[in-house]
């Protein structure tokens, strides 16, 4: 993997700006003192060095931003991840069509119904397989090795030499694993709203509710599932990023999210702990559906939405709270 | 280690806790609002009063326009009854755990209610004469028709309370109670961020399982906002349904425009017409038609128990249809199934069958094929079973 390699080579854009000392824990083993490394060699001989601070500091973000999306979007395994999110709406479209060739109408869901009349369905039929599980699974690998993985590796100190600060480097991690989510999401829909135009008849699209709408404002619709279930991977990234940050194993950290996300969901699926159920995050995923309805269910997506901040909140304070105090031996 | 650092990560670490108790109390703060500003106030109504107005509204169709979202819970101990159900929107799940539907009300011959689930919906939309009934599960719209002339809803007596909106609720209730409950007004509550009054009606017979009603009346337009039903020995609701949010504004008309979208299975029922001519045969039969019709009632009130012929077969049948997964739906299976496991034989000079307690209903099936079923003790239920 690509993260073997030296820190200068995989991170050429390191950003040079002002070192934060509020940001450095005093206790933090300071590897520049130690060892020049090749990334200081880098960052000083960086142009934008004299620039003004403010500026430096907002375009060195994004820079690292960058640097950051560039490495996961180019990692193998997360984009054997996101070929296997890709190729599940293909394959659920495929079975349907073949199903509905047999004219094996009637006793399938309500769903696969929807699907058969109208390739726009297959969107949120996709969602509806994926949401529970696999596209959790996505966002739990690329925000629980964030950290973890960084450490283990024993990069996360030449990142730290930098100057970028512990909060910018974390913040530039959420957003790198926020920014997966949605490319995850946004991939998901792409690849069902093609196979259900390329299979199944299109128009004018049937609700939940029963009435009908015209084919953009459908698509309108798509892009607010869409957005709704980014989201809910956006709070399942804060989640993982905090025990990233707890641990230098970074399996570790996904298999604890996923696990969280596996227990939840069973928690929420026992009627017994029905009060329970509005508190854990996964029992909102699917409120997506609301995208469906006429009128569109805004009362509980945006209650759902507000779940979502909460979860981001807390674990994300958490995250920054654990990561800016802990001692980074590796 | 240094002291300074031990104070920063204090401090660092404050923030996640200081996060936690923000979402902690937005959470919790809804109760603790209300119960530090006290119980709303309202202009002084007594019960009499609360109740004409109640009857005038409720008669005179004077309901305003208003739209909100009504959440039923129900913990009767029906027993066996399958919470998986909680799941589906299917009407026989509104036995147990709890629900939530959207109401939009235009006017008498302009509602819409619906009954959200995963990835589907029920709704019921009335649009002046066109019933429909709309079932995205299972890809139906049924047209229910009622004639003209006949605007009254017809309502089958049911010893569960089965009704989804809290005006229905309290339409009934009100019905129910006429002399046989004493009425009192308590304290004012906030039911859906309105202030509303609470009438108390306490039954007066002693057979009667329930404790009392408490029906939440919005102070301005007197809509019944929440209907309580507590049962005896019990602090919390065993039902109740009530708006967790509503406005009084007149609704959307796109809410009650209902056209059967293309490839929905299409189907017809004459709901109206089935029962006027129960009706109609009811009255030229006179006494003997109570048995062909089935159902007849003993006693008054609060204690009107309900006598259909009925043989435990029937249920037996009913659960084995269920099994077979046709015909019967799986929930009514279920409930049969549950019903006849937790049914304990008794017996006495009324003769013998079998009993079967919820916390606000109790049946009895006797051996010779009769169904006894009402809002009572056993013992209301052992003496009609007596005279019957």
């Amino acid at each position: 993997m690509s993260r073997l390699d030296t820190p200068a080579q995989t991170r050429p854009e390191t950003p040079p700006t002002e070192t934060q000392p509020t940001e450095t824990h005093p206790t933090e083993t300071r590897p520049t003192e130690t060892q020049p490394t090749e990334a200081e060699t880098v960052a000083n001989g960086a142009p934008e060095r004299a620039a003004p601070a403010r500026r430096g500091t907002a375009g060195g973000t994004l820079r690292l931003l960058g640097s950051e999306l560039g490495l996961t979007f180019r990692r193998p395994r997360n984009i054997a991840m996101l070929a296997v999110l890709a190729a599940v709406p293909v394959i659920i479209g495929v079975v349907l069509r073949v199903v509905s060739d047999d004219g094996a109408e009637g006793g399938a869901g309500s769903i696969i119904t929807a699907v058969a009349g109208n390739g726009m369905m297959l969107t949120f039929a996709a969602l509806f397989v994926l949401v529970p599980l696999l596209l959790p699974v996505a966002v739990a690998v690329v925000a629980g090795d964030s950290v973890a993985g960084e450490a283990g590796m024993g990069t996360l100190r030449y990142l730290l030499a930098a100057p970028a600060g512990r909060t910018r480097l974390l913040a530039v991690k959420y957003a790198n694993a926020v920014v997966f989510g949605l490319a995850a999401t946004a991939l998901v829909a792409a690849s069902a709203l093609i196979t259900g135009f390329l299979l199944f008849p299109v128009g004018p699209i049937t609700l939940l509710s029963g009435s009908t709408i015209p084919l953009a404002e459908g698509l309108v619709r798509v892009l607010v599932a869409v957005g709704y279930v980014a989201a809910g991977m956006a709070a399942l990234a804060a989640l993982a990023l905090l025990l990233s940050t707890l641990t230098e194993i970074s399996i570790g950290a996904i298999a604890a999210t996923l696990v969280l996300v596996v227990v939840t969901q069973v928690l929420g699926a026992i009627p017994q702990l029905a009060p329970v159920e509005p508190y854990l995050l996964p029992s909102w995923w699917l409120g997506f559906d609301g995208a469906l309805r006429a009128p569109m269910a805004l009362d509980d997506m945006g209650q759902g939405l507000l779940v979502f901040a909460a979860y981001a909140v807390v674990c994300g304070s958490a995250a920054w709270a654990r990561f800016t105090t802990k001692d980074i031996t590796a | 280690m240094p002291t300074q650092s031990r104070r920063s990560r204090a401090v660092r670490w404050g923030v996640p806790v200081a996060a936690v108790v923000v979402v902690g109390a937005a959470v919790g703060t809804g109760p603790v609002i209300a119960a530090v500003q006290g119980d709303p106030v309202l202009p002084e109504r007594t019960a009499e009063q609360l109740l004409t107005e109640v009857a005038r509204t409720a008669q005179q169709g004077q309901v305003p326009p208003m739209s909100g979202t009504v959440v039923e819970t129900a913990s009767l101990g029906i027993p066996g009854l399958p919470e998986v159900t909680g799941e589906s929107s299917s009407p026989i799940s509104l036995l147990s755990g709890s629900h939530e539907a959207k109401v939009w009300y235009g006017g008498e011959d302009k509602v819409r209610v619906a009954l959200p689930g995963r990835m589907s919906e029920t709704n019921l939309i009335v649009n002046g004469e066109q019933v429909w009934l709309w079932d995205s599960a299972a890809n139906t719209a049924t047209r229910i028709k009622v004639p003209a002339g006949e605007p009254e809803r017809h309502q089958p007596p049911s010893p569960l309370p089965t009704a989804v909106t809290p005006q229905d609720a309290a339409k009934r209730l009100l019905d129910a109670a006429d002399d046989h409950a004493a009425v009192s007004v308590t304290a004012n509550d906030q039911v859906a961020g309105r202030s509303a009054y609470q009438l108390v009606l306490t039954p007066k017979q002693t057979g009667s399982l329930v404790k009392e009603v408490r029906l939440a009346l919005d102070g301005e337009t007197y809509v019944p906002l929440r209907v309580q039903v507590y049962a005896k020995d019990a602090l919390e609701p065993a039902f109740e349904v009530g708006y967790t949010s509503v406005t009084f504004s007149p609704p959307a008309p796109e809410n009650f425009a209902f056209t059967p979208p293309a490839g929905a299975k299409v189907e017809e029922q004459n709901l109206g017409e089935r029962a006027r001519h129960d009706e109609k045969t009811a009255e030229e039969l006179g006494e003997h038609a109570e048995e062909l019709s089935g159902i007849k009632t003993v006693g008054e009130g609060w204690t009107t128990v309900a006598v259909a012929p009925f043989s435990s077969g029937d249920l037996a049948a009913l659960r084995d249809g269920g099994d077979e997964g046709r015909g019967a739906e799986p929930g009514a299976a279920g409930l049969a199934a549950g019903v006849l496991d937790a049914a304990k034989p008794v017996s006495g000079a009324w003769g013998s069958g079998r009993l079967i307690q919820t916390k606000l209903a109790t049946a009895l099936l006797t051996d010779d094929g009769w169904l006894l079923a009402g809002a009572v003790t056993p013992d209301v239920l052992y003496e009609a079973a007596g005279k019957k």
